[in-house]
């Protein structure tokens, strides 16, 4: 097929869209805002309308790659949504990565506490389902450009957990948006994810010196502190103590 | 108050207004069809005498006039309503709410509403010299028929379009109506009531002519007064309006000048505009006991479509909406449905409608539906940006209000930055307004609220530094609410690992202190905060409490 042909469908679909009052396809890729992270990534971002799989602990990093990942979609004038269903999300951090709090929608869904759980006989899968309603929502809307979910799936089994997550990624094609799955995956629980970043991974690759920090900002001493320097306490502390440092 | 316009001395002659009169004939009889889908025959009764029939009761025999049991043995499946006059008034101002839209002014009358019209000349364009003249669209149908052209003269061909809008405005909220423009509330709404089917558009300075066609009991004059003219021979207007009208007032009092003055189309009275106080609430009645919600949805869009207008003519969108569904037999169940941001878009409100009822279990069928918008704002329209699409601004009021509607509002906000020193209270929740303005946004300067340990010790509050500039102002990603106690191991005077859940995470490195203290007039906190990297882990945020000394997790940098 011949260059102008393609160009003559592309248009036709793109009136067809605008026809059927559908939200414009994003196509391509949307930078993470890391040049080291985008040069390990094919197309030199994360694809749009689909799903990208964010591998990692709890402190490794890749809340901030998503915060930033957020940040470029909001700079290009799109809106960001990040799904919070751990409510820890700390916005002043977003802040500090240079997103316009103003263009995030954060999304919480209700966390009910462990009696009332129990009291309604209705696990955490409830809350898991409810976040990852949301998520659908945001993800298929087509008001979003990208979005990031967090939504522990304990309490769902793993057919269903992959079951939902199939729906965002079906979700994130259809409006085309940037979906950031930054949730474990259930126990034989498979992400449909498009791409599958392994911040540990990156992380070691960094402590070997294969590339720079992208995510890890420098700490001001490496290794065991000398003697005398960096104590918590005005008094030594004696190995196991208990009772938070108090000697 | 004096007239700024009027010479001194002079009494003041004011202009009848241009009146778009919409009739709305049998409106008690429509008022009860149009909460009846099924247009069964039905008639309206007072004092056990059918005053009003549906056609399909008249196709059945049913006559005004006939008594209630004659009608019930001539129609099987009879439906009678009683009038009611109130009923009436109410949904006639229902109706007036919707034109708010269309005219600055409203006026509730007798079975008709009464719009300002001197502002319908929205076809008529100044240039950039400000000369007036008609607007391409208008001066293309005037070679049909000529159209007055005079200074400040609204064009014929406006004053028609609003009266289509209006009709087609009355037609969606279920009315059939009858329009006419002319010139004083009296012969508009005269001309009105007789222009059946249609719309009737009187040049200005013709209303006279206008009116002279009309029979006489389209000025609504008492009986008496009627049958004395009938005595006389006099019939229609045109008649009336060729007797000298002192005769007129010697013979018949003020309703014989009233009725010459609007005969000759001078009715100079101003229109009282109608102020709506009440939010709208429409109903739909089911023709059976519904069990499944594809019925209800089609009841539900007609409610919706109504309620919208109603709000839409007000300038207000609905925050909250409430479904109330009666239960077969007795019983309702009542629905609460958040909206994101003000809204009267109906379509919107379908979707989040639509999706509730289809996970909705009931007891019992459904016999009848409310919908009232129980919360409402201003809606202003929607600020887009430089490259905003309106289809992405409309996509994300529905997703916004199906998001409020499921997981409630609290559920979804944006955060702004809020001046305070304790890491938890550093951002308040708002509502989520991309293009709008959430408040004045404090610079990230004037929020410093961290400092390195050598500036801040044996100081309470910490208030120079500028967080992105230190390191001592990172923040994590993730803050832990509570804050989760940690246990220290050391060894020789040095921090080693620190035990978390009974689990020891070795301590590679640290940063800090960041002391951040203050409210002591309240609840008094101060915390020397460190950046730690644990082994296994990664960056946590640990703060010694100096209020117990003990040590907490109180974020993660993730």
């Amino acid at each position: 097929m011949s260059a102008a042909s393609q160009s003559l469908i592309d248009e036709l679909r793109e009136r067809i869209r605008r026809l059927e009052r559908c939200p414009a396809r994003r196509e391509g890729f949307l930078p993470s805002g890391r040049p080291e992270v985008d040069a390990l990534l094919s197309g030199g971002g994360f694809p749009r309308g689909a799903l990208a799989h964010l591998v990692g602990g709890p402190a490794s990093g890749k809340t901030l790659l998503s915060l930033s990942t957020l940040a470029t979609a909001a700079a290009e004038g799109g809106l960001a949504a990040f799904v919070d269903g751990r409510s820890e999300l700390y916005p002043p951090a977003a802040e500090a990565v240079g997103l316009d709090l103003r263009r995030l929608l954060v999304v919480r869904p209700r966390r009910t506490s462990p009696a009332a759980r129990g009291a309604r006989g209705a696990g955490r899968g409830e809350e898991a389902l409810a976040g990852l309603w949301a998520a659908e929502a945001l993800l298929g809307s087509g008001a979003f450009a990208a979005v990031a979910v967090d939504v522990p799936l304990r309490g769902l089994v793993s057919a269903r957990a992959e079951a939902m997550l199939r729906r965002l990624a079906a979700a994130a094609e259809k409006g085309g948006a940037v979906g950031l799955w930054l949730g474990a995956s259930a126990p034989g629980c498979r992400v449909p994810a498009a791409v599958r970043l392994d911040l540990p991974g990156v992380a070691a690759g960094v402590a070997d010196g294969r590339m720079p920090s992208p995510l890890m900002a420098p700490a001001e001493r490496e290794g065991p502190l000398p003697e005398g320097e960096g104590r918590l306490f005005p008094v030594g502390v004696r190995k196991g103590s208990a009772g938070g440092g108090r000697v | 108050m004096s007239e700024p316009f009027a010479a001194a001395g002079q009494p003041v002659i004011r202009a009848a207004p241009r009146v778009l009169a919409l009739a709305v004939p049998d409106l008690a009889l429509q008022r009860g069809l149009r909460s009846r889908p099924g247009g069964g025959p039905l008639v309206l009764c007072e004092e056990g005498q059918v005053v009003q029939a549906s056609a399909v009761a008249r196709a059945a025999g049913v006559r005004p006039g006939d008594s209630l049991v004659q009608a019930r043995a001539a129609c099987a499946g009879l439906e009678a309503l009683p009038l009611d006059r109130a009923a009436d008034h109410k949904a006639l101002q229902g109706l007036a709410e919707a034109m708010l839209v269309l005219a600055p002014a409203v006026e509730v009358g007798e079975e008709a509403l009464l719009l300002d019209a001197s502002a319908a000349a929205v076809g008529v364009s100044a240039n950039a010299a400000g000369e007036r003249r008609p607007s391409p669209f208008v001066a293309s149908v005037e070679s049909g028929r000529p159209l007055p052209q005079g200074e400040g003269c609204p064009s014929l061909e406006s004053e028609a379009r609003l009266a289509g809008r209006a009709l087609e405005m009355a037609r969606r909220l279920g009315y059939q109506a009858n329009a006419a423009v002319a010139d004083g509330k009296g012969p508009a709404r005269a001309l009105a009531r007789s222009a059946a089917g249609g719309t009737l558009v009187v040049p200005p300075g013709e209303t006279a002519r206008a009116m002279a066609a009309l029979p006489l009991e389209a000025l609504e004059l008492p009986a008496a007064a009627l049958a004395r003219l009938a005595a006389v021979g006099i019939r229609g207007v045109g008649a009336l309006q060729a007797l000298p009208p002192e005769a007129l007032v010697h013979r018949f009092g003020l309703p014989g000048a009233e009725a010459v003055r609007l005969a000759r189309g001078e009715d100079r009275r101003p229109l009282v505009p109608y102020l709506p106080e009440a939010l709208p609430e429409e109903w739909w009645d089911c023709d059976a006991a519904v069990e499944n919600a594809e019925p209800l949805l089609f009841g539900l869009r007609r409610l919706a479509e109504r309620v919208a207008a109603r709000l839409a003519g007000r300038g207000l969108g609905a925050t909250r909406l409430r479904l109330r569904l009666a239960l077969d037999p007795r019983g309702e169940e009542r629905l609460f449905f958040p909206l994101a941001r003000p809204s009267a878009a109906a379509a919107g409100w379908l979707l989040l409608l639509r999706e509730r009822l289809g996970e909705l279990r009931l007891g019992a069928p459904v016999t009848g539906l409310w919908l009232a918008a129980v919360e409402v704002a201003e809606a202003p329209p929607e600020q887009l940006a430089i490259g905003d699409r309106p289809e992405v601004a409309r996509a994300l009021e529905v997703v916004l209000s199906r998001l409020a509607a499921r997981l409630g509002e609290a559920a979804l906000f944006a955060a702004e930055p809020a001046d305070r020193h304790r890491p938890e209270a550093a951002y308040r929740a708002v509502s989520f307004r991309p293009n709008g303005r959430n408040g004045a946004r404090p610079s990230p300067s004037g929020r410093g609220h961290s400092d390195s340990a050598e500036a801040t010790r044996g100081e309470g509050v910490c208030p120079t530094a500028t967080p992105a500039a230190t390191p001592a102002g990172i923040r994590p990603t993730r803050l832990l609410d509570p804050p989760r106690p940690v246990v220290a191991e050391g060894e020789g005077g040095r921090l080693t690992a620190l035990r978390l859940d009974g689990r020891a995470f070795p301590v590679l490195c640290l940063a800090g202190p960041e002391r951040l203290a203050g409210e002591w007039w309240s609840q008094r906190f101060d915390r020397d905060y460190y950046r730690v990297r644990l082994e296994g882990l990664g960056d946590a945020w640990v703060y010694r409490d100096g209020l117990d000394g003990r040590l907490y997790l109180h974020g993660l940098f993730d």
